[in-house]
């Protein structure tokens, strides 16, 4: 949450002679981040970026009261003044009461205060309300919305009043909506209700009051108005977050109620209040203050071990100077041992400090983050391997780039209409429940569709061949609720099937992966073309798939080549690498290559297994072309232990025909 | 009868003589070599040819023939090879379009960042993208209910499973696999934010560092932060902390580095930086664990302490100067004609 304030308004509240420039550079360091600075006629303005846990310095004089401690430890004059907690409180307790409020619910109005002043005078502000108004962003309406809304700035507590001639204040009722009902908000808006929003109901059984979002246009102020009910209160943050995001009225009301500012801040904001509406309005009290919880909760102490503090911060920070920083920030202080303090919260800071560590970040950031040394770690931890899985992916990505290949990034997230032109089944896939879009609503299971429509989006605009890749997670469901989580590679390439297979092939030899097999079965993912595609197979495990696709997906998606797609689980190639490089030994005698030509009907792949398997003697089998059912294959013969004679080659190839007859 | 012999070498010499001046290649001469003084050469058949046993001078002169003839022979191939070449080729021609393959910056962004991690002696894990409630939020010290829950702008699967939108449930996870600190993790993943405009992708990456040991403090934290920024960005950047606030750290920074265009000054050429505001760049969040974060990874906050950021992989590479991305989201296109830059 950003807040605007003027320079002249921080320094109602802080006294030091430091410069805007240099202020807004020392406390962003330290403090609140003072985001921008822009200088005015004849002040400056300050851009804040409020912390979020830190609502207390979501107005001027919670960043003063940072600011004196910031300033005073760097050296710097610098005292807070107007301190609204030192203010005297009056509670009129001699005067009657002119309203009555029912808190039905108090979990919801954790603190609620009002007061009612009559014979007010309706006029323009003074100048330097107007300015301070116009400079943070806020229109300038009259004097008495405008001590509203200026108090708001000054303190961080936002206040409301109500025309009282317009309202049923003899009964009113703060309570939780109800659905359906409608409140019209003082920006003409009528809002529709649901349960849960908080509301106040007059007696006349109207809603005359969003509450912490907007006030109700029926009993609007207006220049006639004459006396007014003052309200000072503290809701319950959850109810005013989701009611505020619900109807988008994202007031600075509403922010700062959704953050829980102190409710022993109301008081001292009505007392302000007060003082304003006589000085500009000529207003008089009329009544007593209503306070809905008079009584104080007991402050939080918390005790800090400061040897430890200083080894968590890693630096030696006096104890002297933990009591200063704290007690500049408004904590007090006892100490109890040498090394331990005692230290009591500030009203303003009950939520956002609970344990030690907070503390610590207290003195650690006043105290200054740049004072301390960068210093490297020293952990004795044995060196770890990287994890397969990690290696063998960058093992991959390397080797395809180098060899031509363009690794592409999809997106993780697939629509229906993807889904079903690959013809794969939306019930296999996750969904998200609050999707952005249709285009982004479904976890992918393949990386294949995204590649296809990489292909058709290539169309026409790069030269073909394509040579793509990815290699990213997919997400399967799993029984127990989360997915299952698999890596995988896919390629597509425009170019032949057999080179493609090349490649894929000097990529498993790359990576150390040898004996597998393709094989031909139908028990394929749905987009590939049975006929043209194959498993590569590694004993019992399945590595992947390599083929074309149907010709009717690719009419589907628009692309008029005919692409390879290999599909491949990283997993199953991370497991299968053999994690050492073997030599095999070089034989002195010359290699014999022989050509032959078998004719059979058995696939390609098991005749080149059946060659293989001969001899010991055959090194290599190389596949020439095809005619029919009349293969060629170059062999290659080699012994470490002798020239091999003409004799024993062809008494191999006999063999090798014989297994063909 | 005595100097036939002679007449007979001399021949030899002169047919020789007579062939070299026909050859214009190297080719040609090596067929020379081969027809005088190959193994069935016109040299060797001398030997057979004459007297050789009669008068022992007459091997004498047919070995001087061979070395006389193996001189001539080598004398024009290098005379040959040392004229200048005949054939025109024209050298400035490019050569041939081979595939022009291309890592994605983005696998390129993290390849760096393992690197720098794995010096410092972190080690690269992943961990799930899609998680439950408990890793993702609760246990990271974030309640139901908290603001900081739609602020992270989720992605969910159902109301208790989401799509990550930051890589910190691997600090839970990570605590978890190891049990007895020290931990030195580098979490790399993909994440998801309920979000898309010029400056976010509904899918990015970010790397999220965790370190936890005995006697780990903020200066570490420092040391760490300033060794990556340096490494990446460059030895003249510069980091600084500013307060600020996550549940799952205690005490919490913001990251801030120094503009590598105006050097941390904010001013350019007596103008105010367009790239940065104030001479300084936000990197992002990081911190010291969370005592109950700690706690629910199963290790003791008394014995442990450790920090923790989580960043950006596309915001790092966005920083880097000189790649002049205009939109992130061009690292989600796959056109070819950009991926192939890279």
């Amino acid at each position: 949450m950003d807040i605007k304030i003027t320079d002249k308004a921080l320094r109602f509240f802080l006294d030091s002679p430091i410069k805007p420039v240099d202020l807004a550079q020392t406390i962003s360091l330290c403090g609140p981040t003072f985001d921008r600075l822009h200088q005015l006629d004849d002040d400056y303005l300050y851009e804040i970026e409020v912390i979020t846990n830190r609502i207390d310095t979501a107005s001027a004089q919670g960043v003063a009261r940072d600011s004196v401690a910031i300033l005073k430890q760097q050296g710097i004059k610098a005292e807070l003044k107007n301190d609204p907690y030192q203010e005297k409180i009056e509670l009129y307790t001699h005067l009657p009461h002119t309203f009555h409020f029912d808190i039905a619910d108090q979990e919801i109005v954790p603190r609620f205060t009002a007061i009612s002043l009559e014979n007010i005078e309706v006029k323009d502000s003074p100048k330097s309300t107007q300015d301070l108004l116009t400079a943070c962003g806020e229109r300038p309406i009259n004097n008495i919305v405008d001590i509203t809304n200026e108090l708001t700035l000054l303190y961080g507590m936002p206040c409301h009043i109500f025309d009282l001639d317009k309202l049923g204040a003899q009964k009113l009722i703060i309570r939780q909506s109800r659905s359906g009902e409608k409140i019209t908000t003082l920006d003409g808006q009528t809002n529709d209700l649901k349960e849960g929003d908080i509301v106040i109901e007059d007696g006349a059984g109207r809603l005359v009051d969003l509450c912490g979002i907007m006030g109700g246009s029926v009993a609007e102020t207006d220049k006639h108005t004459k006396n007014i009910l003052l309200i000072v209160p503290v809701y319950h943050p959850v109810n005013i977050r989701k009611t505020s995001l619900r109807l988008q009225k994202r007031t600075l009301a509403s922010q700062i109620y959704e953050k829980q500012p102190d409710t022993e801040l109301c008081l001292p904001v009505l007392t302000q209040a007060i003082k304003l509406f006589q000085e500009r309005a000529k207003a008089h009290v009329s009544s007593s203050v209503f306070d809905s919880s008079p009584s104080i909760a007991p402050a939080k102490t918390i005790e800090l071990d400061t040897e430890w503090a200083n080894r968590l911060i890693g630096q030696n920070i006096p104890v002297d100077n933990y009591v200063s920083i704290l007690k500049n920030l408004g904590f007090s202080i006892k100490n109890k041992s040498s090394q331990g303090i005692l230290c009591t919260v500030p009203s303003w800071r009950k939520y956002d400090i609970n344990i030690q560590e907070d503390l610590v970040e207290e003195v650690a950031r006043v105290y200054g983050y740049s004072k301390l040394p960068s210093v490297l770690p020293q952990v004795n931890l044995a060196p770890e391997p990287k994890e397969p899985l990690l290696k063998t992916e960058t093992d991959i990505k390397t080797f395809l780039s180098h060899r031509g290949f363009n690794e592409i990034f999809n997106h993780s997230l697939v629509s229906e209409s993807l889904i079903s032109k690959t013809e794969l089944d939306k019930n296999d896939h996750l969904k998200l429940i609050n999707a952005l879009s249709t285009d982004l609503q479904f976890l992918r299971t393949s990386l294949v569709p995204s590649l296809l429509q990489n292909i058709k989006n290539n169309q026409g605009k790069s030269e073909e061949p394509f040579f793509i890749y990815e290699l990213s997670n997919v997400y399967q469901k799993n029984s127990d609720k989360l997915a299952n989580e698999l890596s995988k590679l896919a390629i597509a390439t425009t170019v032949d099937i057999l080179d493609t297979k090349g490649y894929v092939e000097l990529l498993l030899k790359n990576l150390n992966v040898t004996k597998y097999r393709y094989i031909s079965v139908t028990d394929l993912p749905p987009y590939f073309l049975p006929e043209h595609t194959s498993v590569i197979k590694h004993q019992g495990h399945t590595l992947g798939f390599l083929g074309h696709i149907k010709p009717s997906i690719l009419r589907e998606i628009g692309i008029t080549s005919n692409p390879v797609i290999v599909e491949i689980d990283t997993q199953t190639l991370s497991d299968l690498r053999s994690p050492n490089k073997i030599y095999t030994p070089i034989s002195e005698f010359p290699e014999l290559l022989e050509d032959m030509t078998i004719e059979s009907t058995e696939k390609v792949g098991e005749i080149i297994a059946k060659i293989t398997s001969v001899s010991h003697l055959v090194k290599d089998v190389q596949y020439l072309t095809s005619y029919q059912n009349k293969h060629s294959f170059r062999i290659i013969f080699s012994s470490l232990l002798n020239n091999l004679s003409q004799k024993e080659i062809a008494g191999i190839k006999e063999e090798i025909s014989s297994l063909f007859v | 009868m005595a100097n036939d012999y002679k007449e007979t070498i001399e021949k030899v010499k002169s047919n020789l003589i007579e062939d070299i001046s026909k050859c214009s290649t190297v080719k040609e001469l090596e067929l020379l070599d081969i027809k005088y003084l190959g193994r069935q050469g016109e040299v060797n058949k001398l030997f057979k040819s004459l007297p050789i046993k009669e008068n022992p001078l007459i091997g004498k002169e047919i070995n001087e023939l061979k070395n006389i003839c193996s001189k001539l022979i080598s004398e024009m191939i290098t005379h040959l090879l040392n004229q200048p070449s005949q054939d025109s080729f024209d050298v400035t021609i490019p050569g041939n379009r081979l595939p022009a393959g291309s890592l994605h910056l983005i696998s390129q962004a993290i390849s760096d960042i393992e690197t720098i991690f794995d010096k410092l002696g972190f080690t690269r894990r992943r961990y799930r993208e899609v998680e439950s409630d408990w890793y993702y939020a609760e246990g990271l010290n974030i309640p139901k209910d908290h603001p900081a829950r739609d602020d992270q702008e989720t992605f969910y699967l159902s109301d208790d499973v989401v799509l990550t939108a930051h890589t910190s449930n691997g600090q839970l996870r990570e605590m978890e696999r190891v049990k007895t600190p020290p931990i030195k993790m580098i979490n790399i993943g993909k994440t998801y934010r309920r979000q898309a405009d010029a400056s976010h992708n509904a899918v990015f990456h970010q790397f999220e560092g965790l370190l936890v040991d005995k006697n780990i403090n903020i200066t570490n934290l420092i040391g760490v932060m300033d060794y990556f920024v340096k490494a990446y960005f460059g030895q003249d950047r510069t980091i600084r902390l500013r307060p600020h606030h996550f549940q799952f750290t205690e005490p919490s920074f913001e990251i801030d580095i120094s503009c590598g265009l105006c050097h941390g000054t904010g001013i350019l050429n007596e103008k105010p930086c367009k790239v940065c505001k104030s001479g300084w760049l936000e990197l992002g969040g990081a911190g010291m664990v969370h005592p109950t974060v700690l706690k629910n990874g199963g290790l003791d906050p008394k014995i442990y302490s450790g920090f923790a950021f989580g960043w950006g992989v596309e915001r790092v590479l966005m920083m880097k100067s000189g790649l002049n991305l205009p939109d992130l989201r061009l690292l989600y296109t796959d056109d070819l004609r950009f991926l192939k830059q890279f």
